[in-house]
């Protein structure tokens, strides 16, 4: 769903809008001084970190060329062609420079411009009604029918559900992989205002509520045997360029602030719910912890026992998710069809 | 445990920057705790700012006092600065970072890779310094970050945070503001009101308390008004391996009988030890080779054939009523290769457990399992084998099982099982070996046999060899065959699964049925159920659930237990995508082609009592 087209190199807020990295990976190559310098970073940052970098003067002055050039502020688009490659280009420059250790990363994913009132107006014109009707009804069973309704919607949604359903052998109930394959493929590929609605549907009893749990297949892409921790859960995502930039997005666009009135950075529901969607399908699947229809707590499959010293950090990152006062007023507010209006 | 030397007390700080603000202006103020009496701290610097989105730039800004860690700054910010410094940033807020090292001596080289380091995250504000009246309590207090500590367990007492804002107090000189730390009663933190410091007074011990939840008041008075903010104040102890692995109960010995079940892997006996201290399990390899359990023997066999696992779990202990976190490690006897069935000997197995990052004494405990490996024999039970077949059974009939004794109970033992041929022409049946090489499946491989008059009682030898040891041993088997020969039915097709009815279904035969007929099973009929309404060759085998090795040698014998193909209607599909596991009504299928579910809404009695006597 794209926002409203903004002028040319300048977006909304007035910064230079980033190219993407793949492109600037092509204006970076045509280019002999650039590439050249490119090649000697990435030598610098292959297993080294951030200081012992840049007490290099080598590795200082190709920073310093580089940091004029494309390739520093570029950024990927969810679900673009060639995403992982960009996210690749992307970290192979960005990994070394932020010390891979750091409690939040930066999102590689241009920041979200649209909003939730985009999605409710498309809604109500496809459904027919006004999405704060009639309080008896099921919203996350109407959401499924509106699914249902629509071809793309339909075929994906079927698709990923008999993956994940599908047992593999008595010890093995499905393949984790291609679940979640079919999972990304959903919220890739199928519009917000049909997979927000399955997602975030508001409820007022618990078979909705289950319903609304059932989403994901959970059994299949949430649960597992054993719960991890959670900073080893955050490793292991980290390890991978895709989860990698898709836990950063959410850490960038659901961050509680103090700052805002809804809690949410830039007061923007849209762009929390939409990387919350995002990491789905990934190490670091979140999901409703139960089927309350009211208290809604959310948590990726993991927990802080066994952190020893690091504790604090273990439930520093769990709270992001299971006490986020952004996360929580997002979801709230798309179940409710209410956005914040803000002057422009 | 390596020296830990100086440490910072909170690993990040925070605090806001305005524009044009004058050189000199204080912004925070940074402690560190010391290892041990007589270290002095020094503060330094690294000479980057950290923007978002990894830009770096040279600070000109800010420096810190390097013996009592005040951050200040050195130079003002104008606004050239801070569009400078705000390029690359595309959140609305523009926030830099740097990096604070710490180190006991002066610091010679201005070098940023000392590992004690805390992050300050200064945020720039687009605006000048607000006037004090214009700031809530809140903002005169207390920075947005939490007031969360940490301390290292058994280290010297020190002050370890000042509550008092530098900036604030500098900006706003008119104002009085004070602070409290409450329900500190008998707790080891005490308050200066002089300095607004607080410091912890004695050496904390995390087996004893690892949290102490404080609260932090302020009072701000401007002339008559007052206005009074509380927030929690958290200090965490930090653990270090001070403390010794013991036995739960004293137990340190366990029994491990190894008889049925011999396969590689099998956990044969479990000993717990208990730590006071947590072990991180994150990284799990780490925390692994920190407390080691190794075998204790010069035998390589010993060596060879077992392992031993670790595995750790946080628990709680309870010393004085408040909670904290321990380690309970399990060590389990594992056999590293299946064992033979000849193999028979005791003896004891020691197995030392070390607590490597442990300095004392009582730093390991032996831990001893009884090893008692038992031979099985291989051995038919004493009585002989009779089974009887009807003339009628068709191909693939299950007859019955063979099995040596005790055999369900093998694990890793892998029996196969063979008929040694009779020295007659009636060879109906054979024998096929079961899943794991427990039992042998005996079933009806010549149908046309059975209808020879001249075969009636046949008699068998069976073979049961130990695939390992080759050790073998014999039986008799009898098979008599009984019953008259039915008239077979035209227009039956060969399998029991294609009849939708009842009646066609019971008055025709097909693959793998016992007397001559198929079965039917009638379901409940509510839904979609496991106990679904279908035609089978025996109710006993098909549909179980498992497509099994006699089923498997013929499509058209079971495909409700192994059909691959298409199901069409309501149904559920079984394990490992194979059979249909639940269906909704009556379910039927074409061998090599489709399976249905469906609901027969036909009634079977088309023809009543009424309509046969007209006809």
């Amino acid at each position: 769903l794209a926002g409203p087209p903004s002028p040319p190199g300048q977006d909304p807020h007035g910064w230079r809008v980033p190219v993407d990295c793949v492109r600037a990976n092509e204006l970076c190559a045509a280019e002999p001084s650039c590439s050249s310098r490119y090649r000697t970073l990435r030598q610098c940052l292959a297993g080294r970190d951030r200081n012992t970098m840049l007490a290099n003067k080598e590795c200082q002055a190709a920073l310093e060329v580089l940091q004029e050039s494309p390739l520093y502020d570029c950024r990927c688009k969810r679900g673009m062609k060639k995403e992982l490659q960009c996210l690749q280009i992307y970290w192979s420059i960005h990994l070394g420079l932020t010390e891979g250790e750091e409690f939040y990363e930066a999102s590689p994913y241009e920041p979200v411009t649209s909003r939730l009132s985009d999605i409710f107006r498309l809604a109500s014109i496809f459904s027919g009604m006004d999405p704060a009707t009639n309080s008896k009804s099921n919203h996350c069973l109407d959401a499924a029918k509106a699914c249902n309704l629509n071809d793309n919607c339909k075929r994906l949604r079927s698709g990923y559900i008999s993956t994940c359903s599908r047992e593999i052998s008595a010890t093995e109930p499905c393949s984790r992989r291609k679940c979640h394959k079919a999972l990304r493929q959903f919220f890739d590929r199928v519009p917000s205002e049909y997979t927000y609605r399955l997602l975030f549907c508001s409820c007022k009893d618990q078979a909705c509520a289950e319903r609304r749990r059932q989403t994901i297949v959970p059994s299949c892409s949430y649960e597992d045997k054993e719960k991890p921790n959670c900073l080893d859960l955050r490793n292991t995502c980290r390890t991978d360029h895709l989860c990698r930039s898709r836990l950063a997005d959410f850490h960038t666009n659901c961050q509680a602030s103090f700052q805002s009135l809804t809690s949410c950075p830039g007061d923007n529901y849209q762009a929390c719910l939409g990387s919350y969607a995002g990491l789905i399908g990934f190490d670091m699947t979140p999901n409703y912890v139960d089927a309350s229809p009211t208290s809604i707590t959310i948590s990726p499959w993991c927990s802080c026992k066994g952190s020893g010293n690091m504790e604090e950090e273990c439930e520093k990152f769990l709270r992001d998710f299971t006490e986020n006062p952004c996360l929580r007023n997002a979801i709230q507010a798309f179940g409710n069809g209410t956005d914040v209006n803000l002057a422009p | 445990a390596a020296a830990f030397g100086l440490y910072f007390p909170r690993k990040e700080y925070s605090e806001n920057v305005y524009i044009d603000q004058p050189a000199g202006t204080p912004l925070l103020r940074i402690h560190a705790l010391r290892d041990s009496h007589g270290e002095v701290a020094h503060f330094h610097l690294c000479q980057n700012l950290i923007i978002s989105r990894a830009r770096s730039h040279e600070n000109h800004w800010f420096q810190i006092r390097e013996k009592t860690g005040l951050l200040y700054l050195s130079k003002s910010l104008n606004r050239e600065d801070f569009n400078m410094l705000s390029v690359g940033n595309w959140m609305p807020l523009s926030k830099v970072m740097l990096y604070v090292f710490l180190s006991s001596h002066p610091f010679q080289e201005k070098e940023c890779d000392s590992a004690t380091r805390t992050t300050v995250f200064l945020s720039l504000m687009n605006a000048t310094a607000p006037a004090c009246s214009s700031l809530t309590a809140r903002q005169l207090c207390f920075t947005e970050m939490d007031l969360s500590f940490h301390i290292k367990e058994n280290k010297p007492p020190g002050t370890f945070h000042q509550l008092q804002l530098p900036s604030v107090h500098h900006l706003c000189q008119n104002l009085s503001i004070s602070y409290k730390l409450l329900a500190a009663e008998g707790m080891p933190f005490r308050y200066n009101e002089n300095t607004t410091g607080v410091s912890v007074t004695q050496r904390l011990d995390r087996e004893e308390r690892e949290r102490y939840e404080l609260i932090a008041k302020c009072t701000v008075r401007e002339g008559f008004r007052e206005m009074q903010v509380e927030v929690p104040f958290l200090v965490n102890v930090l653990d270090e391996d001070d403390s010794p692995p013991f036995l739960p109960n004293g137990t340190d010995t366990a029994d491990a009988v190894v008889e049925f079940n011999r396969k590689e892997g099998t956990v044969l006996a479990t000993l717990t030890v208990y730590d006071a201290d947590t072990t991180p399990i994150y990284p799990l390899e780490s925390s692994r080779k920190k407390y080691t359990g190794t075998i204790i023997t010069d035998d390589p066999w010993i060596s060879e054939t077992f392992r031993v696992e670790h595995i750790f779990d946080e628990i709680h202990f309870s010393p004085n009523g408040s909670q904290v976190r321990g380690t309970q490690h399990e060590y389990k006897l594992v056999l590293n290769k299946s064992i033979s069935v000849t193999e028979h000997r005791s003896f004891q197995l020691d197995v030392l457990v070390n607590d490597t990052e442990f300095h004392g004494p009582e730093r390991s405990v032996m831990l001893h399992f009884n090893v008692s490996i038992l031979p099985v024999s291989i051995q038919f039970p004493n009585m002989t084998y009779q089974f009887t077949v009807n003339r009628n059974a068709e191909r693939f009939a299950q007859i019955g099982k063979i099995c040596i004794e005790n055999c369900m109970k093998f694990r890793g033992v892998n029996i196969s099982y063979k008929l040694l041929s009779p020295n007659v022409s009636c060879y109906p049946v054979s024998i096929l070996q079961g899943r794991e090489g427990k039992w042998g499946s005996l079933y009806v491989n010549d149908s046309s046999v059975l209808h020879r008059p001249e075969c009636k009682e046949i008699q068998y030898t069976i073979q049961a060899t130990d695939k390992q040891s080759r050790k073998h041993t014999k039986t008799l088997l009898t098979v008599v065959l009984e019953g008259t020969l039915l008239k077979k039915e035209e227009d039956c097709p060969d399998s029991c699964a294609v009849s939708k009815h009842r009646a066609e279904c019971e008055e025709c035969g097909g693959l793998g049925v016992l007397t001559g007929r198929c079965q039917w099973r009638q379901g409940s009929g509510k839904g979609i159920t496991t106990n679904y309404s279908t035609c089978t060759p025996s109710i006993k085998t098909c549909p179980d659930g498992t497509c099994d090795v006699i089923e498997s040698k013929d499509p058209a014998v079971c495909p409700q237990d192994c059909t691959s193909g298409n199901i069409i209607g309501g149904h559920g599909k079984g394990t490992g995508n194979l059979g249909i596991k639940s269906g909704h009504g009556i379910c039927y299928c074409f061998p090599r082609q489709n399976c249905y579910c469906e609901k027969d809404d036909i009634k079977e009695q088309l023809c009543d009592e009424m309509c046969k006597t007209v006809i």
